[in-house]
This record gives C-alpha cells, structure tokens and sequence, in this order.
C-alpha cells in the first residue's frame, strides 16, 4: 500500500509533466556526441516542499546484492548530478559525505528512499516524480558499495605528483 | 565516461525524464520588491569611500578602488610584535566566513555566513554589544544551491543604509542606526540554482549586486538598484544577445576578437548560453575619474568544455561599465572558451601607476588562470600579464590579439583524464582579495599552489542541481607549499618576494600605511608582514581556519585595530566545515584532494577577532 501511493505519486507527477511538455523540444542538444541530454529546465523542480507523511519503513532495496544494479546506480548518480553535490566518489562537497559513517536522515533502506524521494530541507532536491521507483534503488545500490571491494569506479589514487 | 552497456540505461532514463521534467516556465521577470511605507526614494547625501575617513571601512574594499589599503600607521613594525587580542564576537555560525566586516560612524557591522544576520556592533562601549541584529526570514533550501560553502563576502555601506545579500537571492537594506529593514528586493531564483553571494557596491545612489551559481547552469547577470527603495534600474545579463548584455553603440572593446554581433549568442552552440554561467559573484570597483564600474564574470557552463565549443562570451570577462545605464563600454575575456574553472571574477583594483616612466590609469587583476593582469581602464587593453604562480595551459598573453597562448596538451576535454594543469580550478588566486599600497607600489597576492587532474564527463541539465560535467582531483604544485603570499610589481610585472604557506592562502591581505601586510592562513593564523620584505613580525593562533579579509580602523579611543574573521569553510575549507571525507580526493569539485590534511589542523567555528596595541 505504501509503495502504491509512491508510485501513484511518481504517475501523477508524471502526468503532470506531460500535459506540461507538450510539442516542446529539447532546449539545447550537445553538440558532438555527448550522452546525456539536456533533462529538464523547468523551474518548478527540486526544491522540497511540504509532503504528505509518508512512511516507509517497510520498504527494502529488491536489487539487495545485485552488481549490475550497483554499477547501474554509479551511472544514475553521475547522470542525475548527484556527484555534484555529494562528490566525485561521494566524499561531498555542497552536500555531505556519504562515504563516512554519519547518517543525518538514518542509512536503512527505507530512509534512504525517503530521503531521495521526498527531499530533506537542508538542500536535499525532491526527486520523486524524476527519477523512477527503481533507479533510486539502484542509487542506493551502488551507495551501499561505498568504501567497499564492490564499489564501482572508485576514487582515484591519492598520489600527489608534486609533493 | 559511460560503458556502453550503461548507455541503453541512461537513454531510458533521460527519455522517462524528458517526458516528465521538460515542461518549461514562462522565463518571467521574477524580480519583486517590498519596501517600507516611509523609504525615502530619493538619497541626498553620499558618502564617498576613501581619504577622507581613514579611521572608517565603509566598503568590503574600503574604498571605490578595491585597495584594502588602510592608511593608519599607528600599528608599526617596531611595535607589532605587541599586537593582543582586544575583543572577539562569535557569530554562532559554523560555515565559511569569507569577506570583512565593515567600520562606520563607531559602529562595526558584521554579516554572517547563511542564514545571513547582520550585526551592528557598538564600538563606543568595550563590550561591543549589538545595537541591532536583523535576520531576514529565509529557507534552509538555498543551502543546497551553493556551489562552495554558504558564504557571504559581506555588506555595503551608503546613505546611512547596510546593505547586503541573502543566499537564499535577496537583497536586503536595513536602517544603519536602528536595523530596520527598509527594502527588501528578490532577484534571484534558487529554483534555477541562482544564489547571492557577493559583496554589493554602492555608488551614489546605486546599489551593484550580481549571482552566484555557475555550477548550477545559471545565467549569470548583474544588477543596479536604487539604494532608496530597491527597485531595479538596470540588469545586464552576461550571456545573450547585445540587448540584454547592455552592449550598445557606445561598446569599443580593444581586441578584435571581442568586437562583433551579439557574440553572446554567436560564441556558443545554439541555446547553450541560456544555462552557461558566467555568473558575477565576486568584487565590483569604481572609478569615478572615468566613472566606469568593473567587475568580473565566472566560467562557462558546464564544466565539461565538449559541449560548448567556441569563446563562450561574456564569460570569464571583466566589464567596464557606465554606473548609470550599465552600457557597456568596453569588456576583455581573459580565457576565451575556459577549460578549466577559471573564473574572471577576482577584483580589479583601481590605481594609478607609471610604468616605463608614463603614468598609466589601470586595474590590477590577479586572475585564477595564474596571470597578474595589468589592464588599461580606460579602454581594456592589457599592459602586461605574467603568471603569479607556477602555470602551464598556457605559455604566456599574446598582447596584440589578447588571448592567451593555449598549451595543447593541457587542454581538456570529455572522456581523457589530462593531468597536472597548473593552476587547479581554485585557480592561482580565488576570490580572497589582494591590496594595493600607493606607497610601496606592491600588489599583495593571495595565492594558491596547486595542480590538477581534470576530465570532461557528460552531464545532464537540471534545474536547481550541479551542472557541473568534470571529474576533477587537486594536489599541491611544485614545491609542495600549497599556498603563497605574493608580493608583485605591477609596473615590472614581476614578483618580489613572497612567503610561503602549507595552505592554500585563502585570505584577503590588507596593507597599511606603515607598511605592514596582515593576511590569515587556513590552519587559523593570523599573520603581519614587512611590506617590503614579507619577514614575519606577528602571528596569533585562532581557533579555526581563516578565509576572510583583514580590516584596519580607527576605535573611538582613537586606537587603531586589526579585524578579521576566523571560521574555516568555502571551497577550499569545505572539507573541515563540512566534514568531507579525505579518501575521495574528488569530493568538492576536486578540492578534497588539495587539502586532505585540513581537518588535522583546523575545526569550524565563525568568529570576529579584533587585534590592539
């Protein structure tokens, strides 16, 4: 039942979205070949506002163990510029650290969905209704690989050339 | 760089967005302004920043030219060494404490990292307690559009009124005397990721003010106000066509390559310029003998340099323009088709010097490319402009074209790690301002030492996240000493002398008229140097991190004082302020890797601390 009023969340969204985008294009294509593609420039995005309570507690990660939803995840956290705020490997920067041990919104499953789904007021953006039910699992995925053998992509040696 | 299993993923991915998240808003002119009933419209009287005060610091530059040249003496270099702390005030904010306060009529006015409070602090009484404090409402939310740290570089001063911006995109002016806020004006947008960071600028009745965000596919812009009641005289954007860049008949850039139709259209693949930076975050300074205001615009957006080939104009460009109108009069792109996060944004000091024998009219401008550009203000043409610090993507400025002489290994691009650019992102020098001395003729540059690897990625448009596009790691330069103080030449164009620190000097300097430089250093000194000679006279041990810029004034006991704020963070200092994890030398945009140690030195914590004989 909790799951249904996500994704009744994400479906109307979507709706919503839709009736928005009619006949548009894109606004600005890459140039040479590059994947990703503009997304969005709608201003009406990622700043949370307030939500219904929705709890999530009985909620766990289908892809639990799954390597390919991992390396997946890894992709989904560059394309939706979650590197940008929480880091090149997720060390952090305008976001915080989600390679360390400190959780401000709780690291169960569940909170982690809650935190991406619903925003948090800090900076956090809203991601319902962007990104679908199943690549926030696989962000949690390649999330869970942080600091782990598992991790895909992980951070560059820290060798200093010039010291 | 995608695998190309992961592109059929990320194809479907974009598609389920495109069709959700493309709906467009009207671009509407969301610039609202509430002002007091009884806001006087029409300011009569002007203080003028400069000589004439110099017991004052009225401006975050102390006066129009941006010198942060106090002219007491009365602190020394014989008497330096007995320099003590007098009071401290905490600002009980735990992020980045970059700008200064300001010093006017025995009042010292303090205005924090967000949530943006500002303090008038009673110099008259030895307790400095607060006059009045105003914290305008604002929304936790605007954390999350700053690009480095929630800092504010602080406020202006002019017509008896404090000014100053709000991260969260407003500009606020309260009553000096009696905190009363007397105009409020939304100019920014954190939905689309603007931010307001930047010192504003008052001229005569004028209130300059810019946006922050260039990480975040922002179009950068800059913006007059009327000091009296707020309301917009001008906005040019920094990007677009000459309409809405304010470049009119009257525009006569020196170089040809500047010179053209709507070349912040034309410099760009098809609406890339509408989300392409160029944001005016940094210092604004007036010259009211040419009475042009310059400043400086940031990178291009995104980062990744694939997907926008081109000069991407106006980004990285210093304007010269007319207060008035804001018609441009002339502009000079110091890294046309940026590779690499140099920002153009650093202050262009105003001063006069003569250099071979001819006295010139001119603007120091120590650059985050590495070059310390002397520039003629009244028509933009560049002097001379030699690196500062170790730089290798380019060889050196072309004087006659005006570009720079590229160095094609250094050049970045999508997919290829191109490894050891000098300087790093944060550039040879970053927003930390330099002084000026009439007397000793230095320029004193706050420098940094660091290198990089830097990789275009692909990157999507998102309004309100990063629109970022690189995969970055900094380390320290030749040498290992990650940060300088640079005392350079203009007229020679060359250094002097300079003083080495273990950390990115993250500081503005302040120079006084007895030849001492004050600047502090990230692991929480605070330092005073020979200006001649950069021999260290004093040094005291705060108990965070500076990134702000030293003040000097005159107390009501006639006493000079040091001011200075303490309170690691920003860019540079994130990795302490917000506790990043050292083992992603990528986190923070690639800052992490310069300054992984930081957090063994330093904690956060914002404070004032004020220095007396």
């Amino acid at each position: 039942m909790m799951r249904a009023l996500v994704i009744a969340g994400f479906a109307a969204a979507l709706v919503v979205g839709c009736q928005r985008d009619e006949g548009r294009e894109l606004p600005h294509g890459p140039p040479r070949g590059v994947a990703f593609t503009a997304v969005s420039d709608t201003a009406a995005g990622v700043i949370p506002g307030i939500h219904p309570q929705v709890v999530y507690g009985a909620l766990r990660n289908p892809y639990t163990g799954n390597a390919q939803a991992e390396r997946d995840g890894r992709q989904l956290f560059l394309m939706y510029n979650c590197v940008g705020c929480h880091g090149g490997r997720a060390g952090g920067g305008m976001g915080p650290s989600l390679r360390d041990s400190a959780w401000i919104y709780g690291n169960g499953d569940a909170d982690l969905f809650g935190t991406i789904t619903e925003g948090r007021p800090n900076g956090m953006p809203t991601w319902g209704g962007k990104i679908p039910e199943d690549q926030i699992w696989k962000l949690i995925s390649y999330i869970r690989t942080l600091r782990t053998k598992a991790e895909p992509d992980p951070p560059p040696p820290a060798t200093q050339p010039n010291r | 760089m995608l695998t190309s299993a992961s592109r059929p993923l990320v194809a479907a991915a974009c598609a389920v967005l495109g069709a959700a998240c493309t709906g467009k808003k009207e671009a509407s002119a969301s610039l609202t302004h509430e002002r007091a009933t009884d806001a006087s419209s029409s300011p009569t009287t002007f203080v003028q920043p400069g000589a004439d005060k110099p017991g004052e610091w009225v401006s975050a530059g102390r006066d129009y030219a941006g010198t942060r040249y106090s002219p007491l003496d009365q602190i020394t270099a014989a008497n330096v060494a007995n320099l003590k702390v007098a009071w401290t005030f905490s600002t009980g904010v735990l992020n980045g404490h970059e700008g200064q306060p300001l010093v006017v009529d025995n009042t010292m006015y303090v205005t924090t990292p967000w949530p943006n409070i500002t303090y008038a602090l009673d110099l008259a009484d030895a307790h400095a307690p607060a006059k009045w404090a105003l914290a305008p409402p604002t929304v936790p939310a605007s954390k999350g559009e700053a690009c480095c740290d929630v800092v504010n570089r602080g406020a202006a001063y002019g017509d008896g009124k404090i000014v100053w911006n709000m991260l969260d995109g407003n500009t606020i002016a309260a009553d000096a005397k009696t905190g009363k806020q007397l105009w409020k004006t939304k100019l920014a947008d954190i939905d689309k990721g603007e931010t307001m960071t930047m010192a504003p600028l008052i001229v005569k009745n004028k209130v300059f003010v810019g946006v922050s965000g260039a990480e975040m596919g922002v179009r950068g812009w800059m913006a007059a106000l009327d000091l009296g009641d707020g309301h917009v005289v001008w906005k040019a954007y920094s990007t677009g066509s000459d309409k809405d860049v304010l470049i009119g008949s009257d525009f006569k850039p020196f170089y040809s390559f500047l010179r053209g139709q709507d070349l912040g259209v034309k410099t760009w693949p098809p609406d890339q310029w509408k989300i392409g930076g160029a944001t005016v975050w940094g210092w604004i300074t007036y010259d009211p003998e040419t009475n042009l205001i310059f400043y400086g615009t940031g990178n291009p957006g995104a980062w990744n340099p694939d997907l926008r080939p081109g000069d991407n104009l106006w980004s990285m460009t210093i304007f010269a323009r007319d207060p008035e109108t804001g018609a441009a009069k002339w502009a000079y792109q110091l890294t046309p088709h940026d590779m690499w996060d140099y920002d153009a944004v650093n202050e262009s000091i105003v001063a006069d010097i003569d250099i071979d024998g001819k006295p010139r009219k001119v603007l120091l401008h120590a650059e985050r490319n590495g070059f310390a550009y002397v520039i003629d203000r009244t028509n933009g043409q560049v002097i001379n402009a030699q690196p500062f610090v170790f730089t290798n993507w380019a060889t050196g400025i072309d004087l006659q074209s005006g570009r720079p002489r590229y160095v094609p290994d250094k050049m970045t691009r999508q997919g290829v790690i191109i490894r050891n650019i000098c300087p790093s992102s944060t550039g040879g020098k970053d927003q930390q301002p330099a002084s000026w001395s009439p007397r000793t003729k230095l320029w004193y540059i706050p420098a940094t030492n660091d290198c990089m690897d830097y990789e275009g990625t692909a990157v999507s448009y998102i309004a309100g996240t990063p629109y970022l596009g690189a995969d970055v790691r900094m380390y320290a330069g030749p040498g290992g000493n990650r940060g300088e103080l640079v005392a350079w030449d203009p007229a020679q164009g060359k250094k002097v002398w300079g003083v080495k620190e273990n950390f990115p000097l993250w500081s503005g300097t302040l120079v006084t008229g007895s030849d001492l430089v004050f600047y502090g250093t990230m692991d929480g000194w605070v330092k005073a140097v020979d200006a001649h000679s950069g021999k260290l006279l004093w040094s005291f041990k705060t108990g965070s991190g500076v990134i702000g810029n030293p003040i000097s004034y005159l107390g009501p006991d006639g006493k000079q004082y040091i001011a200075i704020y303490t309170g690691v963070g920003g860019w540079m200092g994130a990795i302490a302020s917000a506790n990043l994890s050292p083992d992603d030398p990528t986190a923070a945009l690639g800052a992490t890797g310069a300054a992984p140690d930081l957090k063994r030195y330093t904690a956060p914590g914002g404070m004032l601390f004020v220095f007396g004989l």
